[in-house]
């Protein structure tokens, strides 16, 4: 590792209360290299417990970004935290909040003849509604490799620039993207739809907008969350004024990188912020992060897609929280087009199969290990519910980081 | 079968390929272009006695003692990747097999299965890789099959490979001879091949040229066991990764793996394209890579042994056997944080953001 400037890093947490402008947040220059430092990692760890002392009571926070959630169990970082910090994932993995109508729309239109359904490969295990048939564990839903396994042709791609490539290629096809994401993903999609998309291209508009649901959060029954780790890359494009809100419900908010020390940084800004009982939105994600977010891509939003109220799977509809093609784009929307071909009835299905919790996990009501199908009828390689499929999924990580087990304490010789 | 003169083989081979560009399915019949390419390429090429003589089966020495028996299928796509193809995968990958279970590996069987219209010159450079890469592990490929699939019918070219190997009478490797306590030894870089052919496949530009780390391992396991007898077991990296190797080898066992993410050796270029797509370099596969774990007290003549060769220059101890927790791999951070290194699920794919 090059040499560095020790005493600037070291100094950089402490910046977070120093800072004169809270809206540009606190004045963090990380170097890359220094991101994943275990020595600045040892002083934000020493800062977050000395701030719980300050504090002197449990005290819970919460993440809504999937990627939070495998970086945090990739780095195990809650171990690094004292016993009376917690950090909850909340609804942050677009897999898992995908509702089952847009998958049982997927797999439908998977099985129209001359029709290729294009997906990110992440979507393609997730169960819909629709039972699958001869299906031997139980109340098992189909996926899209059901679909396909049944003939549909499904195809995995990394973006929606992938789907438009094959539909150039497959002029006498269509092709439908199964558009699932958040913001990030989104402002690809209205960016491509922008400069012209080919004619036998549609897609499933499946895509959430955050802040929206951040606002149902503070409704629920015992809610008891303090302070929220803002989702750092869906914030590169809505920025940080759209959070402002939870303020007003006595909530701190610090936008939250994926590194190690970002992660932690941005817990210890949320505990300062609580133990002086002053919640704003902190930035200690600046060097990707403007507070006004990323203004060209928002306008390019703007003129693509318009917000409409979404169902979050096993939540609640949520007003403005979904982008729909706006009327000059209509004609992209696979659930227009294809309006004929779909069975209406079937798209609506219960929510999650029997004996499933991933509504409760995605709300951060209960740890994954706390359902009962956890590890057992569900796991990676056979997911029962979405969050344990998608690597975004809090019930994948959890399994697959040993979450789930006692910390992992060990002997030696 | 008479013996054809010395030199005599390779002048008459090329006139075959002048007279064929790719591979027919008459090339697979048990008739007359059979025989032509199986002399003119397979013999001319691999240039051994045993397989000279053109007899069903390789009549080959034994010097006495145990045997090991190995075999391997290969299907790769691309059939050349940076830093190798899929020839010198199948031969490294049998002698890999048989290395590491202490064997001497000594003789080679290649069987190939080619899509008619299989260009004839890349086979000839995957021949010529095979038997480049025979020499290098010092080992012989004394027999072999040909079949020609109707095109459509199979992916361009499969290669199996079998071998024998000599087992030292002494060696007493195996999972029941782990200890806590014990070291973990890798001799290099992990994740090169799996990110060089996914760079590859997927067109990405990586900036930096990344080759696969393919290579037959005998030689340098041969130095190793030569100063430390003690090694008590072995295995060699590849698909799965050091996760899937690890995880094999607490299956159920009284004893846990811990390995030191700081001390696992990454190439830069691997560690950024991971990063960037979400991989883990733990999980991406190795073709030329060995885990050993050894007792403490050869840990440093081992590491030595490895450091010396050419295929061991970045080799180091990556963790440890420990008493607690039984039957689990973790990794410890360079924060002191654990976590499980879970056996890899599927195939690695980036992610959707």
């Amino acid at each position: 590792m090059p040499e560095r400037d020790d005493v600037a890093v070291a100094q950089a947490p402490d910046a977070a209360a120093a800072s004169a402008d809270p809206q540009e947040g606190p004045a963090f220059d990380f170097r890359p290299e220094t991101y994943k430092d275990a020595a600045l990692v040892g002083r934000l760890q020493r800062r977050i417990a000395e701030l719980a002392d300050e504090i002197g009571r449990p005290t819970k926070l919460m993440h809504i970004c999937g990627t939070h959630e495998h970086e945090i169990g990739r780095y195990a970082l809650r171990d690094l935290l004292p016993g009376s910090v917690e950090v909850l994932a909340g609804p942050g993995c677009p897999v898992c909040v995908c509702d089952n109508e847009y998958i049982n729309m997927a797999i439908q239109l998977s099985l129209t003849p001359g029709v290729i359904l294009a997906s990110f490969g992440d979507m393609l295990a997730v169960p819909g509604s629709i039972p699958l048939k001869g299906e031997r564990r139980g109340d098992v839903r189909m996926s899209l490799l059901d679909a396909r396994a049944q003939g549909g042709d499904v195809r995995a791609v990394y973006s929606v620039f992938d789907a438009a490539k094959l539909a150039r290629e497959n002029p006498d096809r269509e092709v439908v993207f199964f558009s699932v994401g958040f913001e990030t993903t989104v402002v690809a999609v209205a960016a491509m739809l922008k400069r012209g998309a080919p004619e036998n291209l549609t897609v499933i508009e499946a895509n959430y907008y955050t802040p929206p649901a951040t606002a149902i959060l503070p409704q629920l029954d015992g809610f008891d969350i303090e302070g929220f780790i803002l989702p750092g890359h869906a914030a590169t494009i809505t920025g940080l004024r759209v959070y402002e809100h939870l303020n007003d419900h006595g909530i701190a908010c610090a936008a939250g990188g994926f590194e190690p020390v970002d992660v932690l940084a941005s817990v210890a800004s949320l505990l300062e912020q609580i133990r002086d009982g002053e919640p704003i939105v902190a930035n200690p994600y600046q060097r990707l992060v403007k507070y006004d977010g990323n203004e060209r891509a928002k306008q390019e939003l703007d003129e693509v897609f318009e917000l409409a109220p979404i169902r979050w799977r096993g939540i609640a509809e949520i007003p403005e929280s979904g982008y729909k093609l706006r009327e000059a784009y209509r004609s992209y929307s696979a659930a227009l087009r294809f309006a004929d071909r779909l069975d209406e009835a079937e798209l609506a299905g219960a929510e999650h199969p029997k004996g499933c919790r991933c509504a409760e996990v995605t709300l951060g009501q209960i740890r994954p290990d706390e359902c009962g199908v956890f590890g057992k009828l569900c796991t990676p390689d056979a997911p029962y519910g979405p969050c344990m499929v998608s690597h975004e999924g809090t019930c994948r990580a959890w399994y697959v980081y040993g979450m789930h087990k006692e910390k992992l304490h060990v002997e030696t010789a | 079968m008479s013996k054809p003169p010395e030199g005599a083989a390779t002048a008459a081979r090329s006139e075959a390929t002048s007279r064929y560009d790719t591979v027919r399915l008459a090339h697979g019949s048990g008739g007359k272009l059979s025989l032509e390419l199986i002399e003119e390429l397979f013999v001319a090429v691999f240039a051994n006695e045993p397989l000279r003589e053109l007899t069903d089966a390789a009549i080959v020495a034994n010097p006495g003692g145990r045997i090991a028996f190995a075999t391997d299928s290969h299907t790769v796509t691309p059939t050349f990747f940076p830093g190798g193809d899929i020839g010198r995968l199948a031969v490294a990958g049998t002698v890999n097999d048989l290395a590491v279970m202490g064997a001497r590996p000594a003789y080679l069987t290649a069987a190939f299965l080619l899509e008619e219209g299989y260009d004839m010159d890349e086979l000839e450079r995957v021949v010529r890789s095979m038997k480049a890469t025979a020499d290098e592990a010092g080992i012989a490929i004394v027999a072999g099959d040909t079949k020609v699939l109707q095109r459509g019918k199979g992916d361009g070219l499969f290669v199996n490979t079998a071998g024998i190997g000599f087992v030292p009478d002494g060696l007493t490797m195996g999972l029941d001879q782990i200890r806590p306590g014990d070291k973990v030894l890798v001799n290099g870089t992990l994740g090169d091949h799996g990110i060089a052919v996914m760079s590859r496949r997927e067109g990405l530009e990586l900036g930096v040229e990344l080759e696969s780390d393919v290579a037959p391992l005998n030689g340098l396991i041969e130095r190793v066991l030569d100063v430390a007898p003690g090694v008590r077991f072995m295995r060699d990296v590849t698909r799965g990764g050091l996760a899937a190797v690890a995880n094999e080898v607490v299956h159920r066992r009284a004893f846990g793996l811990r390995v030191f993410d700081v001390a696992v050796p990454i190439h830069d270029i691997v560690e950024q394209y991971s990063e960037m797509l979400g991989i883990d370099p733990l999980l991406a596969a190795n073709e030329g890579k060995v885990m050993m774990i050894v007792p403490p007290d050869q840990t440093e003549a081992a590491l030595g042994a490895m450091k010396a060769h050419p295929l061991g220059r970045e080799a180091a101890v990556i963790g440890d056997i420990v008493k607690k927790p039984e039957g689990v791999a973790l990794i410890e951070t360079a924060y002191g944080s654990r976590r499980m290194l879970e056996m890899p699920i599927e195939e690695q794919l980036p992610r959707i953001c």
